[in-house]
């Protein structure tokens, strides 16, 4: 007989990669009396926050079947329009930051109509328009960075808000409006029914593409955001921002339980996922990893989250 | 009796300033054991040297004072300042007693920097300088007489005339860009030298190949190169070996990476202006080592340059 708390947990597709990033937590809180301190903990949210967006983003576009590569450099390149429109232009800070954001959501908008309309892979389209954006970008910096960010907008990378760095509250919030929205809405659901079945899911009225071009809308303006919050975090626009961006999403809504193929996994999975992936690269530096085995390291510690997730829920699942 | 005490009072009050004196005396606080963190730009055999010279140091200083030295090198998979700072943060978390980095970027790295001032944990900047207004001690050659060393020998073996390039590194390295502004004024010097392209190659010698194959293609006049890194002269002279312009092409590199020695032993080089890491990382322990004991140390070491040729790298 099974209780129903741990029934509930059974049941739940989150119950393996929540219980993998347990026990790296454990394990890290255990061998390093590093860990826990609070300002480690600080360190590991704050690096998790901008990742996470991008995984948010990457999450919500997987479910649907889809996979953007350029997400990233969207980030970077938002982040140094942002820079310039505040720091070359003199445009009202926070209104220099919305108007990248908008830039995203262009972007995405663009990467959406591509795909939607000329019924091309999204993958393979947005290598190329990876390319188109990044190299905007370098034409506009030729590479340098743009100094001189105002002190006031570096709060919303910097600062703290309730004992937690002000990024990891905003991507906290845009978890939770994107998994209220996917798992609570009919939007959501339409989601998950053309991730499913595209074809089946147009015979059953669902406007398809409309659906598809909007969340491609939003993952650009969620890539904007966590440019220009990065922007904020460092004090300068850096062209660099976002180019770490591109795999880390991926394999974290991959570890989280996000089907590449679509239709599967939530963007809170997606977290988890990019939780363990945190850890890793923070536990690396407070053991002292030598930076030649740091590959092979997280690696295998990212492999066996993954066999440890699909161990773990096959044996819940038996035991149900 | 009382006379005696009197005398004891005097003794001790004239001998306690001398006592406290003692104690904190700068260079005085000693430890049984130190653990230093060395961040390097990226992975890359430059940085492996000045890990060389690190851990040299911290050989040096067990075997002088006894105490345990440990030198954790923690580098960025890439040349990336986000990725950078993560580890800078998480390294601060260890609580180090002392932390040396070369910056990718002074501005950007600023509130890691900031950071580890507020958590009192002492700093050496290599390889690179400060952000502006932090004061922070800092090792390294004069990057622009690195520079200038290498532009001058190339107009000097150009006879004062030909189109050249130049290869910049990473263009936000104060380091790199300092070098790149150097080679420019001396170019500018002579009216007969003609820069006609820069490359970027962002610390990758592949990077550096590619775009070094490029600029020759655009350019079938271009008859010298200079560069602002390590990695960029390495990738220029495969590029030149490809192309088949040995010879044709000249070739003043940097720094004193073993395929650059390779390259001034086997002439596809012409010779190379080094700093020398091994001794950045040297001094930066014994830098960082001063500080945990409490002494003051310079504002700025400068390690110098070497000028490597054919006729004094050896075999």
């Amino acid at each position: 007989m099974q209780t129903k708390p741990l029934a509930l947990l059974t049941r739940s597709p989150l119950a393996g990669v929540f219980v993998a990033l347990a026990v790296i937590f454990t394990l890290s809180a255990l061998i390093s009396p590093y860990f826990l301190t609070p300002y480690n903990l600080s360190v590991i949210a704050r690096g998790l926050a901008f990742v996470g967006l991008i995984t948010i983003a990457q999450s919500m576009l997987m479910v649907l079947g889809e996979l953007d590569l350029s997400l990233g450099v969207i980030g970077g390149f938002c982040g140094v329009i942002s820079g310039i429109l505040m720091v070359r232009l003199g445009v009202e800070p926070y209104s220099a930051m919305l108007l990248a954001v908008l830039l995203g959501a262009a972007l995405g908008l663009v990467n959406g109509l591509l795909v939607t309309m000329l019924r091309l892979h999204s993958l393979v389209l947005t290598i190329g328009t990876a390319g188109i954006f990044g190299g905007a970008n370098l034409v506009l910096t030729r590479g340098v960075a743009i100094t001189g960010i105002p002190k006031d907008v570096q709060y919303l990378g910097r600062g703290d808000v309730l004992g937690m760095p002000v990024p990891f509250v905003i991507m906290l919030m845009a978890l939770a409006v994107a998994t209220f929205v996917m798992l609570k809405t009919p939007f959501g659901r339409y989601m998950y029914a053309i991730g499913n079945n595209q074809a089946g899911a147009r015979m059953l009225g669902i406007k398809v593409d409309k659906v598809r071009l909007l969340v491609f809308v939003v993952a650009g303006a969620i890539a904007a955001l966590a440019g220009v919050l990065m922007v904020a975090r460092l004090g300068t626009a850096q062209p660099s921002i976002g180019e770490t961006w591109v795999l880390a999403p991926i394999a974290a809504s991959v570890i989280g339980g996000v089907a590449t193929t679509g239709g599967v996994g939530s963007p809170i999975g997606a977290i988890f996922g990019a939780g363990i992936i945190a850890i890793i690269e923070n536990i690396i530096v407070l053991f002292g990893v030598s930076p030649y085995w740091q590959g092979i390291v997280s690696g295998a510690i990212v492999v066996l989250a993954i066999s440890f997730d699909a161990i773990s829920r096959r044996y819940l699942r038996r035991d149900a | 009796m009382k006379k005696i005490a009197i005398l004891l009072a005097c003794a001790t009050a004239l001998a306690l300033p001398f006592t406290a004196t003692a104690q904190d005396a700068e260079g005085t606080t000693k430890k049984d054991a130190y653990r230093f963190v060395v961040v390097p730009k990226v992975v890359h055999p430059w940085f492996d040297k000045v890990n060389e010279g690190a851990q040299a140091a911290a050989a040096a200083i067990k075997a002088q004072t006894g105490s345990d030295v440990e030198v954790i090198y923690s580098a960025p998979q890439a040349a990336d300042v986000v990725q950078q700072n993560q580890i800078i943060d998480s390294a601060l978390a260890t609580q180090p007693d002392g932390l040396a980095l070369d910056l990718l970027d002074p501005s950007g790295n600023r509130a890691s920097l900031e950071e580890a001032q507020n958590q009192k944990i002492p700093l050496v900047i290599f390889d690179s300088v400060p952000p502006e207004g932090m004061a922070i001690p800092y090792i390294g050659s004069d990057f622009c007489e690195q520079a200038k060393i290498a532009a001058r020998r190339l107009v000097e073996v150009l006879g004062g005339e030909g189109e050249v390039a130049i290869m910049q590194g990473v263009p936000t390295a104060p380091n790199h860009s300092i070098r790149a502004e150097c080679h420019r004024q001396v170019f500018a010097e002579h009216p007969g030298i003609k820069v006609v392209a820069e490359g970027i190659d962002n610390d990758s010698i592949e990077t550096a190949q590619q775009q070094a194959a490029a600029i020759m293609q655009a350019n079938p006049n271009l008859k010298g190169w200079v560069a602002s890194d390590a990695a960029g002269p390495i990738g220029i002279g495969q590029a030149i070996v490809e192309a088949g312009k040995q010879g044709k092409v000249t070739l003043v590199g940097l720094d004193n990476l073993p395929e650059m020695l390779d390259m001034i032993r086997e002439g596809v080089a012409d010779s190379s202006s080094a700093s020398q890491p091994e001794l950045q990382g040297y001094w930066s322990v014994m830098l960082l080592w001063a500080q945990a004991t409490g002494a003051k140390v310079p504002g700025y070491l400068d390690t110098g340059n070497a000028f490597l040729t054919k006729e004094n790298v050896g075999g």
